[in-house]
This record gives C-alpha cells, sequence and structure tokens, in this order.
C-alpha cells in the first residue's frame, strides 16, 4: 500500500460521514439486539407456556379416568401418541414403574425439565429434552406425564439465528453506507477544497464543478461560485483603477513636476515664482479631481444594489435640472430646449440620476461648437421612460460609442478641450447600478444619447 | 476665536494652526483623541476641528462622547475618506460640517466662521430675513429692495437665503453646492458662477445702497452687513 493510499484511507476513516456511518451501525448492532432479547422471551416463554398448558390437560384427564383402568388407557395412550410429543409414566409411591413409556420416576413432584433421555424406553427414544408434570394420584401411586421440546427448542435456535444474521447484515450496510457517503462527500468536498487552494495561489477565475444532480452541494458550490464572480469583480475593478490612477496621473503629476524644476531652475523673480506656484496649484487641483472622479465611479460601481433607492420623480428632477443649467447654456450664447413630460416616476438614487443627467448636459456643452443647441427630453414610452439628451454637434462616429463609454477614453478631437475622460464612465456606472440602458446614437446631425429606465413593476 | 484642533498628521496640524492664527485666531492643538475629548468637554470653545481618524480614539466616537455629554460647541470633521456616506455618518454623529482632505486653507477658515457663526446665528425657523435695506420673505418666497419687488427663480430664492443666513461671513463654491444645490458633485460647468451673477444682477445693480454682494477671490462670496459706524 503506498502512501497516497494510505492517506486517503485515514482521510476516509477521519471524516465526519464515516463516523457518522460507524455510529449508525453500532445504533442498528444495539436495535437489533434489544429487539432480538425482547422476540426470544415472549416467543420462548409463550410456547413453553402453551406446551405446560398441554400437558396439565392431558395429566388431569389421565387422573380422572379410574384407577381399575389406568393402566389400561396409559398403555393406549403410550401406543397412541406419535413420536417425540407425549409420553407417559405410572410409578408405585416407592418409586417403582407400573406402566407407560417413562421408566425411572421424575426425581420430584410437580414441574421439571429433564435433559437427559434415560427416563424414556428405548423404543419411544427422542432426541430433545423433556418437560415433565408428575402428580401424586389419589391411590398414592405417582402419574407422570411428559412432552418432548425439541420443537421450543428448534424455534428458539431459529430465532436466534436469523437475528444474528439480521443484525450482522445491518452492521454490515451501515458501515459500507458510512463508507461511501464519507467517499462522495469527500470527493465533493475535495473539489471545493481544490478550488478554494487554486484561488489562494491567485487563480481567481477558477470556479467550481457543478453536477446536474442539483443536491445541497451544488447549491453551495452555486452560491460559492456567484461570491467568487463578485469578488473576482471587485479585484478587477480594484486592479482597473490602480491602472487608471497610475495611467492617467502618472501624466499631470509629470507635466507638473518638469514645470516645478523649470521654475527652480529659471525663475528669478517673486512674481515668476508666485505665478508657478498658481499653475502648480492647478494642475494639483485637475490632479485631485480626477482622482475623486475615479474613487466616485469605483464606489458607485461597487455600491449594493438599489441599497438608497427611493421613487424619484424624474420629471421634477430633469425640470430643476434644466431650470439649473438653461442659463449657464444661455451666458455661452446657445440654448438648452427641455420637452420633459409630466409624471414620471422611477426607481432610484436622485443624486446618483442629478449627476449623471449634469455630466451629459456638460459634456453637450463641452465637446460641441459655440451656438449648438442642446434638446433634452423625457417621454414616456411603452414598457420604459425614455430620455434622450441630443446636440446637434459634430457627434461621435458609428465605431468609437462603444468605447468612450469606458474610462479614460477620450476621441482626438477632444483632447484640446478640459476634462478627464471619465464623464461618460460616470454615466455608465450610475446606468448600471439602475438597470439602465444607455445608448449613443446619431442625432442626425449630432449625437443623441438616449437612456431607459424600466417602468418600475 | 477659540479654536481647539485635533489632528494627530504634525504637518497638517502645524499648517493649520498657523493659518488660523494668522487670522488672530487662538489655536490649541492636540494630537490624541482621548485628551481632545477632555479638553472640549472642560473647557469653553467657539469651535471644534476634529479629524476622523485619532490615536487613542477616533473623531466619531469622540463626537458622539460629546453630544451625548450635551457639549454643544459646533464640530468641523476632517477626513481622508471623502464619500458620501462617510459624510452623512459624520453628521449623524453629530458633527455640524465635514471637509474631505484635502482642502484649500480658505475653504477651512469659511466654514470654521460659518461654524463660530451659528451658535448666534438668525434662527432656522425665522422666515422674514433682513440684510441691510434688503427683505426675503420665505413664506411668500418674495424678495423685495428698497420698497421694490425683486422676481427670484426658486433656485436664486435657495441662494439668496444662504447668503442671508451668513451674512457677514464667506461663503464658499464648494459651501453652496452642498447646501443650495444639495449636489455632492463638482460640476464641470460654471453653474454657481452663472447662477449668482444673475441673483446679483437682480439685486444688487442700480439701487442706492451700493452692492452687497462681494466676491472674495480665491475663497467664495460674501453677503455684507451694513456698517454699524
Amino acid at each position: 500500500m503506498n502512501i497516497r493510499t494510505k492517506e486517503q484511507i485515514s482521510r476516509l476513516l477521519h471524516s465526519a460521514a464515516f463516523r457518522l456511518g460507524v455510529l449508525q451501525a453500532a445504533s442498528f448492532a444495539f436495535a437489533a439486539l434489544v429487539l432480538f432479547a425482547i422476540t426470544w422471551v415472549s416467543v420462548s416463554g409463550y410456547v413453553t407456556a402453551q406446551l405446560r398448558q398441554e400437558i396439565s390437560d392431558e395429566s388431569s384427564e389421565m387422573a380422572a379416568v379410574p384407577g381399575s383402568i389406568r393402566v389400561a388407557s396409559i398403555n393406549k395412550a403410550v401406543a397412541h401418541a406419535q413420536k417425540g410429543t407425549f409420553f407417559y409414566g405410572l410409578f408405585s409411591p416407592r418409586g417403582d414403574r407400573i406402566a407407560g413409556s417413562l421408566t425411572k420416576m421424575p426425581p420430584s413432584l410437580g414441574w421439571t425439565r429433564l435433559h437427559e433421555l434415560r427416563h424414556i424406553d428405548s423404543k419411544h427414544s427422542v432426541p430433545g429434552h423433556l418437560l415433565i408434570n408428575s402428580s401424586r394420584l389419589e391411590d398414592g401411586n405417582i402419574l407422570a406425564v411428559a412432552h418432548g421440546t425439541l420443537q421450543a427448542d428448534q424455534l428458539n435456535e431459529l430465532l436466534l439465528q436469523s437475528f444474528i444474521w439480521a443484525g450482522l447484515a445491518a452492521v454490515v450496510l451501515a458501515l459500507a453506507g458510512g463508507v461511501l457517503t464519507a467517499r462522495s462527500y469527500l470527493s465533493k468536498v475535495e473539489t471545493i477544497t481544490q478550488a478554494a487552494s487554486n484561488i489562494v495561489k491567485g487563480d481567481l477565475g477558477t470556479r467550481i464543478v457543478i453536477t446536474d444532480r442539483d443536491d445541497e452541494f451544488d447549491r453551495l458550490a452555486r452560491s460559492l461560485n456567484r461570491m467568487l464572480a463578485r469578488l473576482q469583480s471587485l479585484m478587477e475593478g480594484m486592479r482597473q483603477v490602480s491602472n487608471d490612477i497610475a495611467h492617467d496621473l502618472r501624466t499631470p503629476l509629470t507635466h507638473l513636476r518638469h514645470k516645478l524644476e523649470a521654475t527652480t531652475l529659471q525663475v528669478t523673480s517673486v512674481e515668476g515664482y508666485r505665478e508657478s506656484c498658481t499653475t502648480a496649484l492647478a494642475d494639483v487641483d485637475h490632479v485631485l479631481a480626477t482622482f475623486a472622479a475615479l474613487l466616485r465611479i469605483a464606489q458607485i460601481e461597487n455600491q449594493k444594489q438599489q441599497e438608497n433607492f427611493t421613487d424619484v420623480d424624474l420629471s421634477g428632477l430633469l425640470g430643476v435640472l434644466v431650470g439649473d443649467f438653461a442659463p449657464v447654456f444661455e451666458d455661452q450664447g446657445r440654448s438648452l430646449h427641455a420637452r420633459v413630460h409630466p409624471g414620471a416616476i422611477v426607481r432610484g438614487d436622485a443624486m446618483l440620476l442629478t449627476q449623471m443627467f449634469a455630466n451629459l448636459v456638460e459634456n453637450a456643452l463641452h465637446h460641441t461648437p459655440p451656438h449648438t443647441p442642446v434638446f433634452l427630453s423625457l417621454l414616456p414610452m411603452p414598457g420604459c421612460v425614455r430620455a434622450i439628451v441630443r446636440d446637434t454637434g459634430p457627434g461621435i462616429p458609428k465605431h468609437e460609442r462603444e468605447r468612450v463609454l469606458q474610462r479614460f477614453v477620450r476621441l482626438d478631437s477632444s483632447r484640446s478641450t478640459p476634462g478627464s475622460g471619465l464623464g461618460l464612465a460616470l454615466v455608465t456606472a450610475v446606468a448600471q447600478l439602475h438597470e439602465i440602458t444607455v445608448s449613443l446614437g446619431d442625432g442626425e446631425p449630432g449625437l443623441a444619447v438616449q437612456i431607459d429606465f424600466q417602468r418600475p413593476a | 476665536m477659540n479654536i481647539l484642533l485635533i489632528e494627530d498628521d504634525a504637518e497638517t496640524q502645524a499648517y493649520i494652526t498657523r493659518e488660523l492664527t494668522k487670522l488672530g485666531h487662538v489655536v490649541e492643538q492636540t494630537m490624541d483623541g482621548r485628551e481632545g475629548l477632555q479638553r472640549a468637554s472642560s473647557q469653553e470653545h467657539d469651535v471644534l476641528v476634529i479629524d476622523r481618524m485619532l490615536p487613542g480614539l477616533d473623531g466619531m466616537s469622540l463626537v458622539r462622547a460629546l453630544r451625548s455629554a450635551r457639549v454643544v460647541t459646533p464640530v468641523l470633521m476632517l477626513t481622508a475618506l471623502g464619500d458620501v456616506d462617510q459624510r452623512v455618518e459624520g453628521i449623524d454623529a453629530g458633527a455640524d460640517d465635514y471637509l474631505s482632505k484635502p482642502f484649500a486653507f480658505s475653504e477651512l477658515a469659511a466654514r470654521v466662521s460659518s461654524l463660530a457663526r451659528r451658535m448666534q446665528m438668525v434662527a432656522p425657523s425665522e422666515t422674514l430675513l433682513r440684510v441691510a435695506d434688503l427683505e426675503l420673505d420665505l413664506l411668500k418666497r418674495e424678495a423685495c429692495r428698497g420698497g421694490h419687488v425683486i422676481d427670484l427663480q426658486a433656485r436664486e430664492i435657495r441662494l439668496l437665503e444662504y447668503l442671508m443666513r451668513h451674512a457677514g461671513h464667506i461663503v464658499t463654491r464648494a459651501m453652496l453646492l452642498e447646501n443650495v444645490w444639495e449636489y455632492q458633485f463638482d460640476p464641470r460647468t460654471s453653474v454657481v458662477e452663472t447662477h449668482m451673477s444673475r441673483l446679483r444682477a437682480k439685486i444688487d445693480r442700480g439701487f442706492p445702497g451700493g452692492e452687497l454682494i462681494d466676491t472674495v477671490r480665491g475663497a467664495g462670496y460674501i453677503l455684507r452687513l451694513p456698517d454699524r459706524h
């Protein structure tokens, strides 16, 4: 036996399922024993009582026979008795045999059980024991009536044997069941353990194999897999955020460093230093704003679904938003046209929805040429509430529309405008949390952002 | 003003102390939460500035302990954790305002002075606000200056109310976004500036009393109280 098999066996023997099997086997064995004891006592008691009744009936019948014909009756009964059943003996008060198939007088009056068969004459001899009832008759003679116990003994024997076999079978089955259960549990637990140790090693993509039995292990495996998927997405989110931070903050920080270095090398006047400090502060603020936006997106993405959701009056929310932003448009010689259908209620976080729409409206403001009008509409549709933010600016080429929803993606055409490239990523994050469908389409001309809210059920 | 600063980062502590002292405030400091609690509850201060992460006793527990001991000194909580839930949690614990690091010093100064004012400020239940010849009736939702009724938009009324309640004190753009717009984000457009300039055009231009609202460069806005002399 090699070490691996030994280890497997030891693991099997130490498993909870196997211990349970052993316990079960022991309790089966005990139950069989108790059952046997009870059955044995009651069956053999019944059989013995039955036998005694028969013997005493026969004995009283014989005793009632008049003394003159008693010997003849006994002889007749002996002749008629079936082999191994009734035996009779009539003895004088001194113990001499007068008649019958019993050769020797029983040692005492009343009930006796004899284990030797020396008492029977050889031609009636049978295997087994005798149960004898002897009584003194009114003429002083002693009458003994006996019956073979072979049948009762055989019954007891049979009873004992069947119980031993049944008990053994139960114990063996319970043990085998224990081993089998332990093995199947062990193999399933082993699958989960294996997956867990892969994950510990860093392979977060590992999943526990699910069988089609749909038992409690599959349910456990499914929920563990769900947990793993969530963990993985969180970890990936984290990695993504670190990459993004590294990517997007390194550049402005490098610029800042260059500028500060240049300042210390070249600037000589206090005025020059003040100017450098002002630009440096602005740069740092830009970095901090990007950082805050990233954290905000990560926070929204990891927010527990619908934690702070309430019924939001979307029409009212957009009305207020238009009130806040229309003057900004007007000051730039543009216009924000709104057509908001009243009474649209959606489920969500009012704060985040405001931020999402503010982002879209501000995008339209930043990425379109001067005097471009922007349209905001809210309309109830069958099955959803649809908001559209549309402008008549340059739009986004079809092949770029998916890509701009990700973090830090900026079109070449917008490199010159300020911004971090995080606006639409934030919109995407809010939309995902709310299960809103956001699609970028052609505004003919310009860009049309279509936002579909599922109607609350 | 007498300010107790409970902050464990030596550099931040030195920076805040130096700048506040320059403004003429008296600043006491400690780095330990327990000592801070003991000092805040045994001595009188106008404002407490408390960092959220402290050795000994964290800022949140400190504020809770103070409030349950019926110490009502205004608290400005500082934190490196800037997210919305943290802010709500801080306010729930009994902090009066919440400022996330890093911050501009002008922001801290404005909030500290606004908090110190809170004790002697007009009761929030007051519905008729008056500064010089400017009146704002919050029930009629109507403003008038020098007897002329001025038509204001809903947002402009809230903006004016906030300025009037903080009259004589600088309010920053961030304070306005938090309290007037209730935005938890910083818009990338000039929403605050635009509305402020419209409000000023309505209530400040062409009145004999002169302009009441001033822009404080690099800090925010101020609605000036009339000169009492």
